[in-house]
């Protein structure tokens, strides 16, 4: 046995009554993942997004988050499960869910509104941040759902930071409970620590078609916490290698002209 | 082929039908009033409003003079549903039953003959039906007997379970008094006259003297005094139904006070199917409500169910999201009646909502968004952009082996926002929604649409995709669309 081997077992040994195994990494929960259905996607995050767990997919107006996320929903309802959309500003379009392949009779989507008396003031999205979070609650404890949408990208990051930590917490307990993958849709990253993946998405090129058509996007998603990766030695010595990838989505005219 | 005959019978029947699904006024004394204003009497009572000293044909005025006394009106309905009721707990233990209701009282007697190796010996049987009906919240006497009449006459005389063993009919009849022959007045003043009063006295007069005397009539008497009467057996055919009703004395106005009728009535309902090996595939809650108007809610589970709580938990939330808009005279639900589901559960079969947990669930978000926003998005047959509806949730999924590619998705602004737009050369340059000014950087179209021109949903559209970027660098790919009939530029969507 090395010195240094020798060394790190005798202070782990010291320490034991206060902290176990004090020098030694905590073992890591190797979480099933259920593929996204973008290659390049599933390269980046060893497998895909986690299956009874928080994942983030954070950007900016365009920047093909909705895409991605509408890809891992149309794959998980091919596979005969049943997915759920909570819809904070009633923005999801079935025509373009359809076009991903999404099994719409296997998506509940709930679409908040302004309450009555709220719909004079927009302002104050809090109704509506209300409405999504209860119905997220539900659904997360009714159980059954392979993937859970929680829809906050068009909320204003200053209104959904102040949702509770506690909310989060128990989101991630519910979630694992039930095994269902619940995807935070926003502008930033909301749940913080409770999330178990956090994926940035960014726009970066138009592809068209001629000078007169839009022809497609591609997209840079930059992987951000992922806790239940395997640890990277390279990352230990702080050589980290940039976790990025692009894809591309065409446009849904594209389709129907190839088929 | 030897008889028997089980009879049930129900006294203060129209007390015992009011009070069956109220357990909070069953320890109370309580007289039911029948007739007209001001000549209401008591025609029935509990026990403890007879201890009290109330008495049948007993007025409004005198009843209200007792302390203490709840005074119910009578109700047609409530009997009519109890008396279902009752029915389809007798009919557990024969499929032959002939009615024997005698003024107030609800009476059924059961041609028992033959269940020996089902239910044991007839003293078991009764007892069973006893507790059963007990449960159910009928008070019952029962009595058993080879001869129809004895069991009836026996039944009206006594309380509890009487069995009369076969050949002592005349000896367990013989105490009984002369008027449990339902007998015309002038033939029970004629017998008083001659000192006889009760059944053991009539069958101990000479047969011949006493048809001479009173006519063939005498006979049947007689013979029905001895327990020999020969009966034709009537049997019911009763037809299903799941009801059950319940009048209020003053109407209610709280949902709890609802629900707890309701619960009762749901466990009657649910007992009921299942003894048919049946479940509650919906539910209709009728209200009849103060000022003459109706209130009617429907549930309708994603399957057949038999759960309790689960048919009260949709009934709360039914409510709770309609309520009745005045207070509740009389609250009814019916069931219709599914097979049981069964579902054949498998190790890799993909894990679904449970569709009875779903239907609360989504009952509760329908309390919170509401009633027409939550669903499964379904696309309308048109062309029209932006069309769908919102049908019902897959219960099972089907698996799709299609290779998937992804496509530009866009999140729809709902209603769509104004926007001003700036054109030069017929393409947009930029556009301002209200708060910000995009410059607009490319523009792919103008792709026209319409459609519907023949109706008053029309539509006529220009529609843009441009990429615009804003003063603080943010750049968007947004669906712009002119309609052509108002002259309006809108943001449709976004890309993303």
């Amino acid at each position: 046995m090395s010195t240094a081997a020798a060394l790190r077992r005798q202070i782990e040994q010291d320490l034991e009554g206060r902290f176990p195994a004090a020098l030694t990494f905590a073992p890591r929960t190797i979480r099933e993942v259920a593929s996204t259905g973008i290659d390049a996607a599933d390269e980046l995050l060893d497998g895909g997004l986690p299956v009874g767990a928080i994942s983030e997919i954070t950007g900016p107006a365009s920047s093909g988050r909705t895409t991605f996320v509408m890809s891992f929903v149309a794959r998980r309802t091919a596979e005969g499960r049943v997915c759920a959309w909570v819809d904070v500003h009633d923005a999801l379009d079935p025509e373009s869910a359809t076009a991903n392949g999404v099994n719409l009779r296997q998506l509940l989507w709930v679409r908040c509104r302004d309450s009555a008396q709220n719909v004079a003031n927009r302002s104050r999205p809090w109704t509506r941040l209300d409405q999504a979070l209860s119905s997220t609650d539900l659904l997360l404890q009714a159980g059954g759902f392979a993937a859970i949408v929680l829809d906050l990208a068009d909320t204003l990051p200053e209104h959904a930071n102040r949702i509770p930590l506690a909310t989060w917490f128990r989101f991630r307990q519910a979630a694992d409970r039930t095994r269902c993958s619940l995807l935070v849709l926003g502008k930033a990253a909301y749940a913080q620590s409770s999330a178990a993946l956090a994926v940035e998405c960014a726009p970066l090129r138009v592809e068209p078609a001629g000078g007169t058509v839009l022809r497609g996007f591609t997209y840079e998603i930059r992987r951000g916490r992922q806790r239940s990766a395997e640890v990277n030695v390279s990352r230990m010595h702080g050589v980290r290698k940039p976790p990025v990838s692009t894809w591309s989505a065409g446009a849904a005219w594209e389709a129907k002209k190839r088929a | 082929m030897s008889t028997l005959y089980a009879c049930v019978r129900a006294g203060e029947f129209p007390a015992q039908a009011l009070l069956r699904l109220r357990p909070d006024l069953q320890s109370e004394p309580v007289v039911v009033l029948e007739g007209r204003a001001p000549h209401e009497f008591v025609c029935a009572m509990n026990t403890h409003a007879f201890r009290r000293g109330a008495t049948l044909g007993m007025m409004r005025l005198d009843a209200e003079g007792i302390a203490g006394l709840r005074i119910l009106g009578r109700s047609a309905e409530t009997e009519a549903t109890a008396r279902t009721v009752l029915l389809e707990y007798a009919a557990r233990f024969a499929p032959r039953i002939e009615e024997a209701s005698e003024g107030t009282a609800c009476g059924f007697v059961l041609d028992i003959a033959g269940t020996e190796r089902l239910f044991g010996p007839p003293a078991k049987l009764a007892e069973r039906l006893r507790v059963e009906l007990a449960a159910a919240g009928f008070r019952v006497s029962i009595a058993v007997s080879v001869n129809y009449d004895t069991a009836r006459m026996k039944a009206a005389a006594t309380r509890g379970v009487s069995i009369v063993p076969e050949g002592a009919e005349a000896v367990a009849l013989a105490k009984l008094p002369i008027s449990a022959l339902n007998l015309k007045e002038e033939h029970l003043d004629t017998f008083a006259i001659w000192g006889i009063r009760t059944l053991g006295e009539l069958a101990a007069l000479p047969e011949v003297e006493l048809i001479s005397r009173l006519g063939q009539q005498a006979r049947r008497w007689r013979d029905a005094a001895l327990g020999e009467l020969p009966h034709m057996f009537q049997p019911l055919e009763p037809v299903f139904t799941l009801k059950e009703f319940c009048a209020f004395e003053t109407p209610v106005e709280q949902i709890d006070s609802l629900l707890f009728i309701g619960a009762r009535m749901i466990d009657s309902l649910v007992a009921r199917a299942t003894d048919r090996a049946l479940s509650l595939a919906q539910l209709t809650a009728h209200m009849k409500l103060e000022g003459g108007s109706v209130h009617e809610r429907v549930l309708r589970p994603a399957i057949p169910s038999t759960d309790r709580k689960f048919l009260l938990k949709l009934l709360q939330l039914e409510i709770a999201a309609h309520p009745p808009q005045a207070a509740v005279h009389s609250f009814e639900l019916s069931a219709e009646a599914g097979h049981c589901s069964t579902m054949q559960l498998g190790l890799f079969t993909p894990q679904t909502p449970e569709p009875s947990r779903l239907d609360v669930t989504l009952a509760r978000i329908k309390a919170i968004v509401g009633e027409d926003r939550v669903g499964a998005p379904m696309l309308e047959d048109t062309h029209r952009p932006g069309s769908f509806r919102v049908g019902a949730l897959a219960a099972e999924g089907s698996v799709c082996d299609e290779p998937q590619t992804q496509r530009m998705v866009l999140r729809r602004m709902r209603p769509p926002l104004p926007v001003r737009v700036t054109m030069r050369d017929f393409q947009p340059t930029a556009f301002r929604d209200g708060v910000s000014l995009f410059e607009i950087t490319v523009a792919y179209g103008p792709w026209r649409t319409s459609g519907c021109w023949w109706s008053a949903g029309e539509w006529n559209l220009e529609e843009w995709d441009v990429l615009a970027e804003r003063s603080d660098g943010l750049s968007i790919a947004c669906l712009l669309v002119c309609d052509q009939a108002r002259n309006q530029w809108q943001l449709e969507a976004v890309y993303d």
